[in-house]
Formats: C-alpha cells, sequence, structure tokens
C-alpha cells in the first residue's frame, strides 16, 4: 500500500534525502503563497454575508490546503538515495569456521551458514565483489567456502573483524558481514575493540547461525573453589551450569579413580544457569587433579562440556593466628581447646592476666610477644590472623590500633573481635581507628553493651548458605544441628551494620534478634565481629562425643587465614578462549610493601618433563606486581615457579600450578550468543540479521553509505498520494458548499 | 544422723543458699534466660560423706564435710581473685552437686575434705563427663594414708583408668601466674596453737593430678594440706600471712590455669 501511494519502498524513504526539482528563486514559492492566501482571503471576503465565520473558516483552510499540494506538485519533490556505484565496490563476507560451527541437530551450523549465504548472496545479486574470509582466531581469505571446515580452536570475533578491515582498508570496501553463531571464546566483546572496529566507518552486518536454546545440552559452564587448601579442609566448589529448560542431573567430583562427593541437582524451568554447591574433603598433601562431571541428558551428544578439571595444591602450611586477649576467661580457654589438634592452625594468644602481667602461649620463641601487643608491622603481619578478645582499645596506642587497622585493609590479614565485658563496645573500640575495618558501627563506650545473659543462637540465609557455619552434610542437617544447640553464655550490642556487611548467626535476646557473627570485606582483608564470648557452653553443654564447638571454631579460624595474602604470591590462570597462561606474582617485603625494584622470572615446568623460562614484567599499574604469558602448546599440568631477584640475588619464591587444557574452549558456551552479534551490528551502523531477512542483504549493500557511492534522483511529484489528496481536498470543499448552499 | 538424713538436710542447706543466688538471675520471662554475675562463680562441690565422714558429734558437729570453710574461704579468695587479676569474679559463690544440670555453667569447682567423699555410679559418671568436656576440679583438706583412701575410692569410679600423678615443677599449673617453685606445706588453723603443719600421717604436701588425653590437668589434688583454711582465716590474726599468701597463689594458679589449658 505504502509503495502504491508513494511511489517507492518505505526503505527508500528511510534512507533517502527530500529534494526539490524544479529550481525556483526562493522568492518564487514565498510570492505564490502570499498570493494565494490574498486570493483565498478575498474569496471568503466577498462571501462574508452568505455564511458563519465557522464555515467560511472551514472552506477557506481545505482551499489554504489544496493550494499547499499544488505548490508542492509544482516544486517537483525528489527523493535522493546514497547508493553504491555498480561495480567499484566490494563487500568482505566472513564466514565462522571456528569448531562451535560444527554443532547442529541436522546439518551443522557451518553448512547451514554456507547455504544461506550462498543462496542469498551470491555473486550475481550483489552490485559489489565478493571477498571471503574464514573466521576463527583471526581472519583468513579465501577463494571460495566450498572447502571450509569447522576446525578453529577458538573464536575471537573481534580479531577477525579487525583482520578484515584492515586488510581490505585500502580499497572501496562497502561492508562487512559475519556469519557466525557469536560463540566468542575470548569473553566478548570488549569496548575498546568495538571502539576501533567502529572507527573504520564500515557498517557490519551479522547473520545470526544456530540455535540459542539448546534443550538437548548441560553445560559444566565453570567451577570455582580454592586453588590452594589446608589437609583435612573441607572445600566448596561452587559450580555453574547452563540448561535450557528443566531436568535433573549430578555433579560428581573425581580425585583420579576415588569419588570424593555426588550431589543431585534439581534444573529450573526458567533459569539458563543452574549454580550449585559441592563439598569434600582433601585430605593428602600435594596437588590433586579434580575432575567435576555432570552427568548427561538422554540423547546429549556433546559431552565434553560436561566435565571440568581443576588443580587444588593441598599445602601443609601451619597459619599463625595472634589471638589478644584482655582477662582470663573462659572462652580463651574452650577457644584454644577447640584448635588445639588442628596441626594446620598455631594460636599464639597473649593473655592480660593481671593488670602487670600478660600469659603468652602457642609461642615459636621465647622472645614473641614479650613486650606485649607487637608495636612493628614487620612483627604483627607476621600472623594470618587477628583475634581480640574482651580488652580495652586504650590499652593499645593509636599507632598500634593504626595499625591493626591497617593489617587488614593493606596487609590483607582477617580480623575477629570477640565480645567481653572490656569487648567491642565496651572497650571504646568503635572510636578507634579499627572502627573503620570492622562491619559494624559499635555502641559507644559509654554505653554498657554487654549482657551475661543466655541467649539461643540461629543462622541466617547467609550463614546456612555459608561453608564457615557448615556443622553438618545436608542443609537439612546443618539447621538440625543449629538448632539443637545449647544457647550461648552471654551477649553483646553490635550496633548497626554496614553496608557491606553480612550477618551470617542472630541471637534471640530480651532486646530482640541481634546480629551474632558479621562479617564484611575491607581492603585487601576481611573482619569479623562474634558478638558474645559464650560459645564455650556449647562444649561444657554437649556431649564430650559432640563436636560442633570444635568444628565451628576451626571452621571459623580456617576462614579467618583462608586467602590471607602471603608478601609472594603467584597466580597461573587460563586466558579466556584458550588463549594461553596468564602469570601474575606478586612481591611484598615484610611490611607488605611492594618491591618494585627487582627483576622477576618464572620457571616453567610441564607434567611430560619439558621446562623453559618466561620473564616477568612489572605491572604499570600496580606496584609490586608482575605479570607474564605462557603459551602451552599441550594440555597437561603445569608447575610454575616465580623467583624473584635483586642484583642477581634471590630475594623470594612463588609457586602456582594449573591443568591446562587446549581445544576445549569451543566446546563451552557454543549456544547462539545473538546479543553479542547485536552489539557487534549496532555499534558500526550494520543489522543484525536472522535467516529469514536475508532478502534485504542486496539492498543493505545497494545503499551503504560506506565505499564509493553516487547519488539516484527519484520524482515523487506524481506519486499518487498527492493527487488523491487534491481530489478529496476540492470534492470535500464541494460537498460543504452544496450542503450549505450558500457560499 | 543416719547418712540419708544427713545428706537431706545438706540439699536444704544448699537449696536455701541457691534459692538466694539465683533469685537474681531469674529474669521477666520467668527464668528462661539465665544471667550470670560474673565470668568467675567459685563453685563448692556438695557430696554424701562415706561413714566415716558423718559429724553427728564432736567439732564440726552438724555441718557437712563439703561444708568445711564455707562461707568465709571462697569470700576471701574470690575478692582476692578480683584484686590480684583481671578475672570477672562474681563475688557470691555457688553450691552444686554434681547431679545438677548447672554443674556444666561452672566450669571450675572445689570440693574439700574428700578422703570423706561417697560418690555414687551417677555422680561419677556425671564428674567424669565434667572433667572430660572440659571441667576442672580442684581438691583441698585431705591428709594422711586413711583419707588418701578415701579419696581415691571415689576418684576410681570417676577414672577408674587415670592414673594420679605428681604434677612436675615445670608444668604451668604452677607457672601460669605466679612461679611456685618453692612450694611449703600449707597447714590448717590448728597450726597456730599446735605449730604442726601436717594432721594425721600426712606429713609430707603432695601436689598431684589427673590429667587428660593431652597431659592437661582435670583434678588438681592438693594432699596433705589445708588451702581452704588458709583463704577462710586470711583475716585471722594467729595465721600465717606468708601462709595465706601461698594458699591465694595456688588457687589463682589453679584458676587461671583452668581458664588457660
Amino acid at each position: 500500500m505504502f509503495e502504491f501511494l508513494f511511489k517507492y519502498p518505505r526503505d527508500l524513504y528511510a534512507r533517502s534525502d527530500l529534494a526539490f526539482a524544479a529550481e525556483w528563486p526562493d522568492w518564487l514559492p514565498i510570492t505564490l503563497v502570499v498570493l494565494g492566501i490574498a486570493a483565498i482571503a478575498w474569496f471568503l471576503f466577498v462571501r462574508r454575508h452568505a455564511a458563519g465565520p465557522v464555515r467560511l473558516a472551514a472552506v477557506g483552510l481545505l482551499q489554504l490546503a489544496m493550494l499547499a499540494v499544488v505548490l508542492w506538485m509544482l516544486m517537483l519533490p525528489t527523493l535522493e538515495t546514497e547508493q553504491l556505484r555498480a561495480g567499484e565496490n566490494s563487500v568482505a563476507i566472513v564466514l565462522d569456521t571456528s569448531a562451535s560451527m560444527a554443532y547442529g541437530p541436522e546439518r551443522s551450523r557451518l553448512e547451514e551458514a554456507r547455504g544461506l549465504l550462498e543462496s542469498a548472496i551470491g555473486d550475481d545479486r550483489l552490485p559489489v565483489s565478493v571477498l571471503r574470509y574464514e573466521l576463527a582466531d583471526g581472519a583468513k581469505p579465501v577463494e571460495s567456502f566450498a572447502e571450509s571446515r569447522p576446525e578453529g580452536a577458538r573464536t575471537s570475533i573481534a580479531t577477525a573483524v579487525i583482520d578484515v578491515l584492515r586488510a581490505a582498508r585500502l580499497g572501496p570496501l562497502a561492508a562487512v558481514i559475519v556469519a557466525s553463531d557469536g560463540a566468542d571464546t575470548t569473553g566478548g566483546l570488549s569496548a575498546g575493540e568495538l571502539g576501533e572496529i567502529s572507527g573504520f566507518g564500515v557498517p557490519v552486518h551479522t547473520l545470526a547461525i544456530g540455535r540459542e536454546s539448546m534443550p538437548e545440552d548441560l553445560e559444566l559452564a565453570e567451577v570455582f573453589l580454592p586453588a590452594r587448601v589446608l589437609p583435612d579442609s573441607t572445600l566448596s566448589a561452587r559450580a555453574s551450569i547452563r540448561h535450557d529448560g528443566a531436568g535433573e542431573t549430578r555433579l560428581k567430583v573425581y580425585d583420579g579413580d576415588s569419588l570424593l562427593a555426588s550431589v543431585p541437582i534439581q534444573l529450573g524451568e526458567d533459569t539458563g544457569v543452574t549454580t550449585a554447591w559441592v563439598d569434600f574433603e582433601l585430605a593428602d598433601v600435594g596437588p590433586h587433579q579434580l575432575e567435576f562431571t555432570l552427568d548427561g541428558k538422554d540423547g546429549e551428544q556433546e559431552l565434553r562440556n560436561n566435565r571440568r578439571s581443576r588443580l587444588v595444591d593441598v599445602r601443609d602450611d601451619s597459619y599463625r593466628i595472634l589471638y589478644f586477649e584482655g582477662e582470663p576467661r573462659w572462652e580463651y580457654k574452650f577457644l584454644r581447646r577447640a584448635i588445639a589438634d588442628d596441626d594446620d592452625l598455631q594460636l599464639v594468644s597473649l593473655l592480660r592476666v593481671s593488670p602487670n602481667k600478660f600469659y603468652r602461649q602457642g609461642l615459636d620463641a621465647p622472645d614473641e610477644l614479650a613486650d606485649g601487643f607487637p608495636s612493628r608491622r614487620q612483627e604483627l603481619y607476621g600472623y594470618d590472623a587477628l583475634i581480640i578478645g574482651s580488652v580495652e582499645a586504650a590499652s593499645l596506642s593509636i599507632d598500634q590500633q593504626t595499625m591493626i587497622r591497617d593489617y587488614v585493609g593493606e596487609r590483607g590479614g582477617a580480623l575477629l573481635m570477640l565480645a567481653g565485658p572490656s569487648g567491642l563496645g565496651n572497650g571504646g573500640w568503635g572510636q578507634s581507628p579499627v572502627a573503620a575495618a570492622l562491619p559494624t558501627k559499635l555502641p559507644p563506650a559509654d554505653v554498657d553493651s554487654f549482657f551475661r545473659v543466655q541467649a539461643e543462637v540461629a543462622l541466617t540465609p547467609h550463614g546456612a548458605a555459608s561453608q564457615i557455619l557448615r556443622l553438618a552434610g545436608s542443609d537439612d542437617d546443618n539447621a538440625s544441628a543449629w538448632q539443637g544447640l545449647p544457647a550461648v553464655a552471654d551477649y553483646q550490642l553490635t550496633g548497626t551494620l554496614k553496608p557491606a556487611a553480612t550477618a551470617l548467626l542472630t541471637t534471640a535476646t530480651e532486646r530482640g534478634v541481634l546480629p551474632l557473627l558479621v562479617t564484611q570485606p575491607y581492603g585487601r582483608g576481611k573482619s569479623f565481629v562474634l558478638a558474645t564470648g559464650g560459645t564455650w557452653r556449647w562444649q561444657m553443654s554437649l556431649p564430650v562425643e559432640d563436636q560442633r564447638h570444635e568444628t565451628f571454631w576451626r571452621q571459623l579460624t580456617r576462614a579467618l587465614v583462608a586467602g590471607a595474602p602471603a608478601n609472594t604470591s603467584l597466580t597461573a590462570t587460563g586466558a579466556p578462549g584458550g588463549a594461553g597462561i596468564k602469570l601474575r606474582a606478586e612481591f611484598r617485603d615484610d611490611e607488605f610493601a611492594p618491591l618494585d625494584d627487582i627483576g622477576v622470572s618464572a620457571v616453567v615446568g610441564r607434567d611430560d618433563g619439558a621446562s623453559w623460562t618466561v620473564a616477568l614484567n612489572p605491572s604499570l599499574i600496580e606496584a609490586g606486581i608482575y605479570t607474564g604469558d605462557i603459551d602451552p602448546e599441550l594440555s597437561g599440568t603445569y608447575f610454575v615457579e616465580a623467583v624473584a631477584e635483586r642484583d642477581g640475588t634471590p630475594l623470594a619464591t612463588a609457586r602456582a600450578s594449573l591443568v591446562y587444557e587446549t581445544g576445549q574452549a569451543e566446546h563451552f558456551g557454543f549456544r547462539r550468543d545473538s546479543a553479542l552479534l547485536s552489539r557487534l551490528s549496532a555499534a558500526t551502523g550494520g543489522r543484525y540479521l536472522t535467516a529469514d531477512e536475508l532478502d534485504s542483504v542486496p539492498d543493505l549493500l545497494r545503499y551503504s553509505q560506506a565505499g564509493i557511492t553516487e547519488i539516484e534522483t527519484q520524482a515523487i511529484w506524481d506519486a499518487p498520494a498527492a493527487f488523491l489528496l487534491l481530489l478529496l481536498l476540492k470534492g470535500g470543499e464541494w460537498l460543504l458548499r452544496r450542503r450549505w448552499g450558500s457560499i | 544422723m543416719p547418712k540419708t538424713a544427713s545428706f537431706a538436710a545438706s540439699l536444704v542447706v544448699a537449696a536455701a543458699i541457691g534459692a538466694s543466688v539465683w533469685a537474681q538471675s531469674a529474669d521477666e520471662s520467668g527464668g528462661a534466660r539465665r544471667e550470670s554475675p560474673g565470668e568467675f562463680q567459685f563453685v563448692r562441690l556438695m557430696y554424701a560423706a562415706n561413714r566415716y565422714g558423718q559429724r553427728s558429734y564432736g567439732w564440726g558437729r552438724g555441718r557437712q564435710m563439703w561444708q568445711t570453710d564455707w562461707p568465709d574461704a571462697e569470700h576471701h579468695f574470690v575478692k582476692g581473685v578480683a584484686r590480684l587479676t583481671r578475672i570477672d569474679a562474681a563475688e557470691q559463690g555457688q553450691i552444686l552437686s554434681a547431679l545438677d544440670d548447672d554443674l556444666f555453667d561452672y566450669p571450675w569447682i572445689y570440693a574439700v575434705e574428700v578422703g570423706y567423699w561417697s560418690l555414687n555410679d551417677r555422680e561419677a559418671e556425671r564428674l567424669r563427663d565434667y572433667l572430660l568436656r572440659g571441667g576442672f576440679l580442684m581438691v583441698d583438706d585431705f591428709h594422711g594414708t586413711f583419707e588418701w583412701a578415701g579419696f581415691v575410692a571415689s576418684m576410681e569410679k570417676v577414672f577408674p583408668d587415670r592414673p594420679i600423678v605428681d604434677i612436675r615443677e615445670d608444668d604451668a599449673a604452677f607457672h601460669v601466674v605466679y612461679d611456685l617453685d618453692h612450694r611449703i606445706q600449707i597447714p590448717s588453723r590448728a597450726y597456730s596453737y599446735t605449730g604442726r603443719t601436717w594432721e594425721k600421717d600426712g606429713v609430707t604436701p603432695h601436689w598431684r593430678g589427673i590429667l587428660d588425653d593431652d597431659g592437661r590437668i582435670m583434678v588438681a589434688i592438693n594432699h596433705n594440706m589445708d588451702i581452704g583454711d588458709a583463704w577462710e582465716h586470711a583475716d585471722w590474726p594467729d595465721y600465717p600471712e606468708n601462709m595465706t599468701a601461698l594458699a591465694y597463689r595456688f588457687g589463682i594458679n589453679y584458676l587461671v590455669y583452668a581458664m588457660t589449658h
């Protein structure tokens, strides 16, 4: 209908500019308008007695409209359209040949794309010459797609498009058409990459291939777990499972041939990714190559994306926790006893027995803490965690209090503050420099916030999900284990929680439900407030064989030291899309000040015996950070040792290891990524196309504004709509004057 | 007085004391939430005496063996604890039997004249549970071979398979607050008019203990001495000041040891 009325399709109007072919001087149309209006006015003035003002105005408006249409037609309106000059431009057709294009329920995505391209945009249908490229890690020019195979080990769409644009920039390139599933293995398109692509000024049209939803497939998208743990620690791995539709599966964890854990997982109907947790223990010291596997669905063909390998290093390191307590009390004794059998934790305690005497336990050397609480950063920072009990802040100097705050924020240590008559708010900690690091705004010191009244403890939803508070295997058993605990002997008001704080435990008191265990990250570290000094009642009130008190404290203290950074560290991670291994080493001195005047190299070893050395370069952004890359040619376990030297003298070393698998990236995340393709086309002025929109491709190319173009002019004064409008206006006036009979 | 009647009388006394102590701890909800007056509360263990421990005549008539030195001993000692340490010590003491459920809320208990105690099987089991969970028992004021035998007879019900050992010189119990390398026999008040530091055939003082699996003292056994009398008579002009001072030091060391080990 549009094309019938207006002579040309709507798209042409959208991409064209309006112009007038009648080359009138500027005064002529104005003069004609003025004369026309004057004539109409005179006509109406003469007949002013024949009708009322409303009827005269209606007739006048119709005559004015008719005059406007006539003038429009006399000015010879035209559409000016910029379009490619035939035979002088080219278009780049980029076909994704990565391994993910091999998928398809019947024929592969590659075959589907090839068929679409050949049938819809064959050479003879396009006003341009065609350049062909295969897309995988980059772009490779080819004469034909006939021999293309889906064998690329990774997909970097941005890299490939930039390659194409650079290669074709010397010639008149009208557009790029990317036929792909969008399953980019490099983590997507960055803003920088999009900016660089759009800077070429060439529209990139994307042709979406494959399916967004693959109900027949499950994918173990990611597994998160610590790289290093203490022996006998309960590991909690978080698995992300991608699926389309409801169902159930089972996640299993193997250490070699040994099954460590197996948990059933219900997959929701609407969720694209389901997160599941699996807990297990690793006892033996050393590296463990763990295999996480998902049971496949019935008929699932691609099972390679149902498994992930992770390397966990069980280190028999001993962590040292400093416990500063201001008064002898039962919590001190039972805390010490609870973790006494944990060989990986050393509780070094400093107890003020009397105003003039400290009692020290768990020392490494006779002179350790001989002068009381550490006054030098080097000394305090040597501990992996810090516990402060019922002791006044004023018993420490301002420098020491500031040092505690920095211990958390800068050193990355963990701080646990316990309740007590002189603890938390009562101890004045809320007005000390330490307050900044704490997860709650403690009450002021002049308000007695400590109460020796028994109180029951309950898990919060966050606490129920936390491994720190896992007293039993299943959620239900864990909830029962907590519900069955005796009351704690006392509690203390914590004040309000800070925005980043999370309450893990609460207690029911005569003052209402209060936070009992609260934590928050602070700087590089984390802080906890345990608002009771009376968990010892759990030990004394329960049978000897009950281990809940010991488990609570062992897990809480392990959580304190877990993740506490050492002053030297090395991480090795697989880069997105299988693009090698990224190394990141950090070297700091005993006061955790970054070392930026050293040389760092990494000795890389593979499990087949190969070894070599790579240099690590200082980061331009962070002091003390050194980075480098490994380009692994083979799958296997890689062991890396970073060595820091100054003037040829070794200063420190740090080790890391990981399992690297080549050629796996294409089998994960291979569902069609329409969003990525849409972003690419939108950023460049191109179109996101599906198979049923291919007919528009010739026009897209013809009217592309890139390349060499020319202006085409098309008259529209003779569009039927103009004549029809004239007829309606004149007919309407005639009908009105006939009906009223007086004009 | 028959043994049963004697024990019943002691229960009445204990109940009266207990009621007065706990009157302050009941809250508005009718006592559902227990309130404690301090981190440390002196708990005296109440027990039934064996047939040799009936005081139906002579000195101490009408009082039970476990009541010996009560209440001045703990009153004086607790004040010393509050003055000499940073322990938040409640002024008022507490009396409990081994069968009392509240026993487990007090990880330090004191028993006196244990040469004459007679624990039944249930009491022995409860005391064993208490000690293995982390409780600490200080026993005192029993002398000579006969009373030792009486003590051991009940103690063997508690721990049939754990030996009683001499506490080593370097044990933390003798050093945690005060260094007690030079220990002397602490006599009863009778020393002030007899000049003798020993009673019966208990000439040599023994500091002994029963240890847990990790070598920590669970039961501190003060044999052939009377630390409780030294606390009780701290204000007695004729009782030697140095004996009282040493008795305080023993008590404080045992208490801080129990709070640290």
